[in-house]
């Protein structure tokens, strides 16, 4: 646990400028295990202090690898001669953005380690079950990884905080081919929040999970190129997760709004159909924790939920307190950093469409000629909303049936466009959180939705 | 200021009396200013003050890597005995290996002192430039920096380099725009190691720039033809960088999906196509001066007169594979310019499109990729005829090298690549 070095240097802050402190470790573990080859096996840990400090309209940023008295008033001095800097050549002439009440929140969560060793017999465990289960594959690979961020912050008005969000997962990826000899990757991750320990406590539960990628690998393995057009799909709950976050999520962060994007000229007007709504969870979904909840943020922002689209209609931005002043809304916490040496910019928590009331087998039955796509591999967007996610599962629908898989293809299409074709909305909501989201710095990110009824234009041959 | 040198020859010396038969450690510090500028207003003003410990020993044939950031004596004695609890985990691999002892190298290279003022006063410049001679043009973010690191790598096999790099990079996303039209956004960056020339003047950003203002009123196009694609230096990294991890790269070649696994020494391209990877090229800035396991860097022909010479390995893939390892770890690719000049280029194209931006899914490793086609233009008759948008294109990453059209005799230098553009045909290619 992070020692605390920084509680009681509020005394430092220059008046009259906002100024965060902030001591931080990010702690990785990794083993990647290909073709039974322990090609990664890794411990890493970052660890240092930053300052930020907000004067007129412009900010300024110093962090230093050690973490010491020292270091703490080395960073505040040279965050606060950037910012005067900046200031003096700059000239905004902002003034001070809103304060927030004075209060602390105790750390909620104890990052426990692992031995290496440990790692490795799990991860050997579940490779030997897939070697000796499936010789046919042409390679296999399983992965685990850990990761976590603790933080200290002060700051100079808003919550003083110790928090920490530590994730785990194993990875499965299994390849095999068609008999015209066409590449076939499946992967699945399988974890979240959590220490290793309290994800993962016997390799043999894992296995069912094994077999059922196996089986869909090789539902693959028999599929067929999908025919390139404009259709009616219906997209899985990772698919709309992932529209949540790159498509629309991105448009809709308040420092790309600055920037240009397509949101700019949209708050308050119609982007989607009225069945759709969006919001960026701050850390509790329905009564539970969403899956990588945020409490506080690094300005000291108290995190709440960021209503995006409500019943089709755009109805927010997600805001740093800058951007907050600027567009007069609320922040709701949305300023978060990767590492000690990051300063906050406007990440996304767990952001999804909201479940509706269709059933799935309802929304299968309702299409005549299109697809049913499960799973993604990876997705673009610009901040246009124009957007391409691979597809890396998913099947024909032929009358209102399930037919063949199809084999990797994208789907693209313009956000706002292709939400106003939403017709049905399905009542399960799917979650996933084991990417990272890249924006200048990565960040742990959760993204989820339920099965969504549209039209895009998918790639064929 | 810590004695990097002294911190990584004591560590190997550490994980030897722990029991570690070969060993690396690389101790790095460096210093980085940066200024940033978001919805094209000056932001930020960053100093970083940074430091890194990356250990790996080998015991037994078994190989452990640990990372910290701290030289502290307690910090890097706690790593030293993590790394060996880390290696004695693992399994056994006789493949694991470190160079043998190389000439010591002590190198400086790039402009190790900044010039804060001259570096603030060309970013002003930049975004002057950038507002009085493309007004249609937001900055979204601009990232101007100089960052100094000094870095000593020290081996069991008695190798010392010290390097001291001084880089100054500019990358800049940007859109076009006019009322609610937009263009879609695009990244130009290079990296340089004076501040001799206004950046506007540097690498793409202006060609960039103009061809970013001219996407605003982008549109679909109707049907699907299968044509030419014409790539810009900067989408043509993006695609030479699948092929190289598709067809010629370690994960490839150790679980043997690679399409180009027996195909050394034969011909994978059109004849036309030299790919160098070559960091001692004198337009590459900083570039890199030993391998990751502690070579010494040499370029090498990954690809010459379309023939495959070289996979780009790591010394424990090519243990494991039986092939040769790459000279160097680095992706300094220097392309072999044609004899067509770019306009010609355009103007032999019959119907196809000018590639500035791929947006696509991860190719499958038989190469078929699919995707959109971003800051586009529709070209027809030689002639171009618009900007376009929801293109999407479908290929081939082997067939392509194949299906060469032409290779243009201008090339372009970011300081990190040096490229020239690339007409490639029988892609498909999709509108609305």
């Amino acid at each position: 646990m992070l020692q605390d070095m920084i509680t009681g240097k509020r005394p430092l802050f220059v008046s009259d400028v906002h100024t965060e402190l902030r001591a931080q470790v990010n702690r990785k573990r990794r083993i990647n295990l290909l073709q039974g080859n322990l090609t990664t096996n890794v411990r890493t840990e970052e660890s240092g202090v930053s300052a930020r400090v907000y004067k007129n309209g412009v900010y300024g940023f110093s962090s230093m690898a050690d973490y010491s008295n020292e270091a703490v008033q080395a960073v505040l001095k040279a965050a606060t001669e950037n910012a005067v800097f900046m200031d003096s050549h700059i000239k905004k002439g902002k003034g001070m953005f809103p304060t927030i009440p004075f209060a602390t929140q105790a750390l909620n969560y104890q990052v426990s380690d692992v031995d290496q060793k440990r790692y490795i017999e799990f991860v050997k465990e579940i490779d030997n079950y897939i070697a000796v289960k499936y010789p046919s594959l042409a390679s296999r690979m399983v992965i685990m990884s850990e990761d976590s961020m603790e933080k200290l912050l002060s700051v100079s008005d808003g919550l003083d905080t110790h928090t920490v969000i530590p994730r785990s997962y194993i990875y499965l990826f299994l390849n095999t081919e068609t008999k015209d000899g066409v590449p076939i990757e499946q992967f699945k991750p399988i974890g979240g929040f959590g220490n290793f320990s309290d994800q993962f406590t016997d390799p043999a539960l894992l296995f069912p999970e094994v077999d059922k990628l196996y089986d869909v690998t090789m539902q693959k393995k028999e599929g067929i190129y999908a025919e390139a057009g404009y259709k009616t799909v219906i997209l899985g709950g990772d698919l709309s997760g992932m529209l949540a976050h790159e498509a629309v999520g991105h448009t809709v962060e308040a420092d790309l709004v600055l920037g240009g994007s397509v949101a700019a000229h949209n708050l308050n007007k119609r982007v989607a159909s009225d069945l759709v709504s969006m919001v960026d969870f701050a850390h509790t979904y329905e009564g539970a924790m969403a899956p990588l909840p945020v409490y506080v943020d690094d300005e000291g922002t108290p995190a709440e939920d960021a209503v995006l689209i409500k019943e089709g209609i755009l109805t927010g931005y997600m805001n740093s307190r800058e951007t907050a002043k600027h567009f007069d809304m609320k922040p709701q916490g949305n300023a978060r950093a990767y590492l000690f040496s990051d300063e906050p910019l406007i990440r996304m928590r767990n952001t999804a469409v909201l479940p509706g009331k269709s059933k799935l087998e309802d929304m299968i039955s309702s299409v005549e000629d299109g697809y049913y796509l499960t799973n993604t591999n990876n997705g673009q967007a610009d901040t246009t909303g124009e957007f391409m996610f691979g597809i890396s599962m998913g099947y024909e629908i032929k009358n209102g049936k399930l037919g063949r898989a199809i084999l990797d293809t994208t789907i693209s299409g313009v956000a706002f466009d292709m939400l106003k074709t939403v017709d049905m909305v399905s009542d399960k909501m799917t979650w996933s959180s084991s990417g990272f989201c890249g924006k200048k710095q990565p960040m742990p990110v959760g993204m989820g939705g339920p099965q969504l009824r549209c039209k895009v234009m998918i790639g064929g041959r | 200021m810590d004695d990097v040198k002294k911190i990584a020859q004591g560590t190997i010396e550490a994980l030897q009396a722990e029991g570690a038969e070969k060993a690396q450690c690389t101790a790095l510090v460096s210093e980085k200013r940066e200024f940033n500028v978001d919805g094209g207003e000056f932001s930020l003003f960053r100093t970083l003050f940074d430091k890194s410990l990356s250990l790996m020993a080998i015991k037994g044939h078994k190989k452990g890597n640990i990372a910290i950031n701290r030289f502290d004596d307690e910090a890097v004695a706690a790593a030293v005995k993590d790394c060996i609890a880390v290696a004695e985990s693992a399994s056994e691999d006789e493949a694991w290996d470190i160079a043998p002892k190389q000439e010591d190298r002590k190198v400086v290279q790039g402009a190790p002192e900044a010039d804060v003022d001259l570096l603030f006063s060309r970013t002003k410049e930049l975004l002057k430039d950038i507002n009085e001679r493309f007004p249609k043009i937001i900055v979204e973010q601009m990232i101007v920096s100089h960052e100094k690191t000094n870095k000593v790598y020290c081996n069991t096999s008695g190798s010392v380099f010290d390097v001291t790099d001084g880089v100054y990079e500019v990358s800049v996303m940007f859109s076009g725009h006019e009322g609610e039209v937009a263009s879609s956004f695009f990244g130009s960056g290079v990296i340089t190691a004076d501040l001799d020339t206004p950046f506007i003047e540097l690498g793409t950003l202006k060609k960039d720039l103009a061809d970013v203002e001219q996407q605003i009123h982008q549109k679909p196009f109707e049907g699907k033809f299968t044509g030419t694609i014409l790539l810009t230096p900067g989408c043509l990294g993006s695609f030479i960088s699948s092929i190289v991890s598709n067809f010629a790269s370690d994960g490839v070649l150790l679980d043997g999906t690679s399409l180009w696994k027996n195909k050394l020494d034969t011909k994978v391209a059109d004849e036309r196509i030299t790919i160098h990877i070559r960091p001692e090229d004198d337009r590459i800035v900083c570039p890199e001066v030993y391998t990751n396991e502690g070579f010494l860097s040499e370029g090498y022909d990954l690809i010459q007169k379309g023939v495959l010479k070289q996979f780009k390995l790591s010394l424990y893939v090519a243990n494991k594979t039986g092939h040769p390892r790459a000279k160097n770890s680095a992706f300094s690719c220097v392309i072999e310019p044609g004899d067509t000049s770019y306009e010609d280029m355009v103007k032999n194209i019959k119907k196809g499109i000018i590639v500035g931006r791929f947006s696509g899914g991860n190719p499958g490793t038989n190469g078929e990729f699919s995707g959109v086609a971003k800051n586009s233009f529709l070209v027809e008759d030689g002639k171009i005829t618009g900007a376009i948008s929801e293109t999407m294109i479908n290929g081939n990453l082997a067939d392509i090298l194949n299906n060469l059209v032409a290779i243009s005799k201008e090339t372009v230098c970011d300081g990190m690549d040096v490229l020239p553009y690339m007409a490639f045909d029988g892609i498909v290619i999709s509108g609305k």
